[in-house]
């Protein structure tokens, strides 16, 4: 379970991003999550993530308290959560397959395991011809796929997906949605930031707004004007 | 050096250092951090050879030392010798004659004296020899009067002791001096420590200098690289994943160094030693490195990795610590 608890947010002496939010999400479920551009969707991630601390308030994520948390604990849970970043953040000087399998390396996966979940996986998304390519040799699209790759391949229990579709034509767009779909089928609590109210429309999932530091939610058929305390 | 030389030598380099890289070529997947293009790299690898050449120098220097005093003692530790002195205690001179007869009476005495092993009289011709470098072929033996000397070995294990023993000498002449080698002996050891002591230092600094350049290239690396460390981190690395990385990378650098250094120190300690075996004065003793030493010079190249492991982790683990 992940839990905020009056948490606010804000980077080094700037305005409060996020005030005072509070949401949960259970585990296994799927939201969208939008918002005028600055709205914070980047930036609440990031807290998910655990790339920052909150200025104020709790949070809790897959039941552990982070405020108490060492820092090894911070590795482990990182471990569990599948990160697609807005701006991907591909390591360059390694070849597609590398970037992939970086996060199975890491946790000490056979080698003989990696190349197989990895080559398949990369075939999947279409990228199978561009295995040993570095990415600046590559398109958005084409690193994007790699990034969403990299996010997955751990089959992590959450998936934070920022804009993962925003360089994709819209097929492979849905191709990748119904990955997500997928893995969300097996367990994996999902949260995908993004603008395209196509994709929102056909998958029928739980929507939060951030807007000026609040978070909205369309469940309890209250269409994104409430703030949620403890919807779930 | 003429120029072709010179590109001769780096031709050299180059592909001693090639063949070490192909050793290594299996093992370098893996790396997650492009830690090889590191524009230092290469004077890193100079540092490291310099630093491993240096001590493989002092090291021998000291070793070399050690085993010349340990030489020294033992070849001497047996041995005493009695002089015949061309002046008496109270300032009369003795001829030739007297002293030489004098020498020959005491000989055979000494022969029969229970603390005695052997009794031998340097003749003229080896006093000669320890003579030559200070007065000259020339000049010797008819014109300067020479003391006579009887070299003595001792019974290991003697019934008295070496005072019971001069209090005998006394008896048996009355000219006799006692010369056992000790204060001049104790004195070269102690020279050979003093310079032992400062090779020490030298590695002290050497091993100061080396740490000293890892730390500050590891840290170089790591601010170079702190974008690629930070996703590391974010998707679930911890520090050791990320200490280990550093650590391969600067051990092989130091590898390749410990190689390079150790060959060329040992190449000159070798060079060095046939020169002093050349020069055949007894004043300059031969250099010589007995086969312990010489083991221990080769685990330089182990030592020199060694350190440069523990301290590219170290610093590392430091570092990650005060950038999150
Ligand atoms: N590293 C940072 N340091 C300071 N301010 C930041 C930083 N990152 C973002 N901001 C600010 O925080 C606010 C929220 O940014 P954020 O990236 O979270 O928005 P977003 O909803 O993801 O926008 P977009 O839809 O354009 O991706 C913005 O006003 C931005 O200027
Ligand atoms: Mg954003």
């Amino acid at each position: 379970m992940i839990k905020f608890e009056n948490v606010s947010f804000n980077y080094e002496n700037g305005p409060d991003i996020l005030k005072n939010i509070n949401f949960t999400l259970a585990p296994g479920s799927y939201h969208f999550l939008s918002g005028p551009s600055g709205s914070g969707k980047t930036s609440l991630m990031s807290l998910l993530y655990l790339g920052h601390r909150p200025t104020s308030g709790r949070i809790t994520m897959l039941s552990q308290d982070t405020k108490h948390m060492t820092r090894e604990d911070f590795f482990s849970l990182r471990q569990k959560i599948g990160v697609v970043f807005q701006n991907y953040r591909l390591l360059n000087h390694l070849t597609a397959f590398d970037n992939v399998a970086l996060p199975l390396r890491i946790q000490n996966k056979p080698e003989r395991e990696i190349k197989s979940n990895v080559s398949e996986l990369l075939d999947w998304v279409g990228l199978g011809d561009a295995q040993n390519s570095l990415p600046p040799t590559l398109s958005g699209g084409q690193q994007q796929r790699i990034a969403i790759a990299r996010a997955v391949i751990t089959r992590p229990k959450l998936l934070l997906a920022d804009e993962p579709t925003g360089n994709l034509d819209s097929e492979m767009g849905y191709r990748l949605m119904r990955l997500f779909e997928q893995l969300n089928k097996m367990g994996t609590t999902t949260v995908i930031a993004t603008h395209n109210q196509d994709i929102m429309e056909r998958y029928k999932h739980s929507k939060l707004l951030l807007d000026n530091g609040s978070i909205y939610s369309n469940s309890k058929k209250d269409l994104l004007i409430k703030t949620i305390r403890d919807v779930y | 050096m003429s120029s072709i030389k010179r590109k001769n030598f780096k031709l050299g380099l180059d592909l001693f250092i090639k063949i070490i890289d192909i050793r290594f070529e299996n093992m370098r997947s893996g790396y997650d951090l492009p830690l090889e293009k590191s524009p230092d790299t290469k004077f890193l690898l100079i540092l490291v050879t310099l630093m491993v050449f240096l001590a493989v120098l002092s090291l021998s220097g000291s070793l070399a030392l050690h085993d010349m005093s340990e030489r020294w003692s033992s070849g001497l530790e047996n041995k005493v010798t009695i002089e015949i002195p061309i002046e008496t205690k109270d300032g009369h001179l003795l001829s030739q004659d007297t002293v030489k007869r004098e020498t020959e009476r005491l000989q055979i005495k000494l022969e029969n004296h229970p603390f005695v092993k052997s009794a031998e009289i340097l003749e003229d011709k080896d006093m000669g020899k320890l003579l030559d470098p200070w007065i000259g072929q020339d000049l010797l033996f008819s014109e300067v009067p020479l003391p006579g000397l009887i070299a003595l070995e001792i019974k290991e294990n003697a019934p008295t002791t070496l005072d019971d023993f001069r209090i005998d000498l006394a008896e048996m002449s009355s000219y006799a001096n006692l010369e056992d080698h000790q204060e001049w002996l104790s004195e070269l050891i102690r020279f050979a420590g003093i310079l032992q002591s400062l090779s020490l230092i030298i590695s002290v600094i050497i091993i100061g200098t080396t740490i000293t350049a890892i730390i500050a290239a590891v840290r170089a690396r790591m601010a170079i690289h702190k974008k690629e460390i930070e996703l590391l981190h974010l998707i679930g690395a911890p520090d050791i994943y990320i200490a280990k990385q550093f650590r391969r990378h600067m051990s092989i650098i130091a590898f390749k160094g410990a190689i390079l250094g150790t060959f060329l120190g040992l190449v000159s300690v070798f060079i060095l030693m046939i020169f002093s075996q050349l020069i055949d004065s007894p004043l300059i003793p031969s250099l010589e490195i007995s086969f312990i030493s010489f083991l221990m010079i080769l685990a330089f190249p182990l030592f020199f990795p060694a350190i440069t492991s523990v301290t590219a982790y170290q610093t590392v683990l430091r570092s990650l610590k005060d950038m999150l």
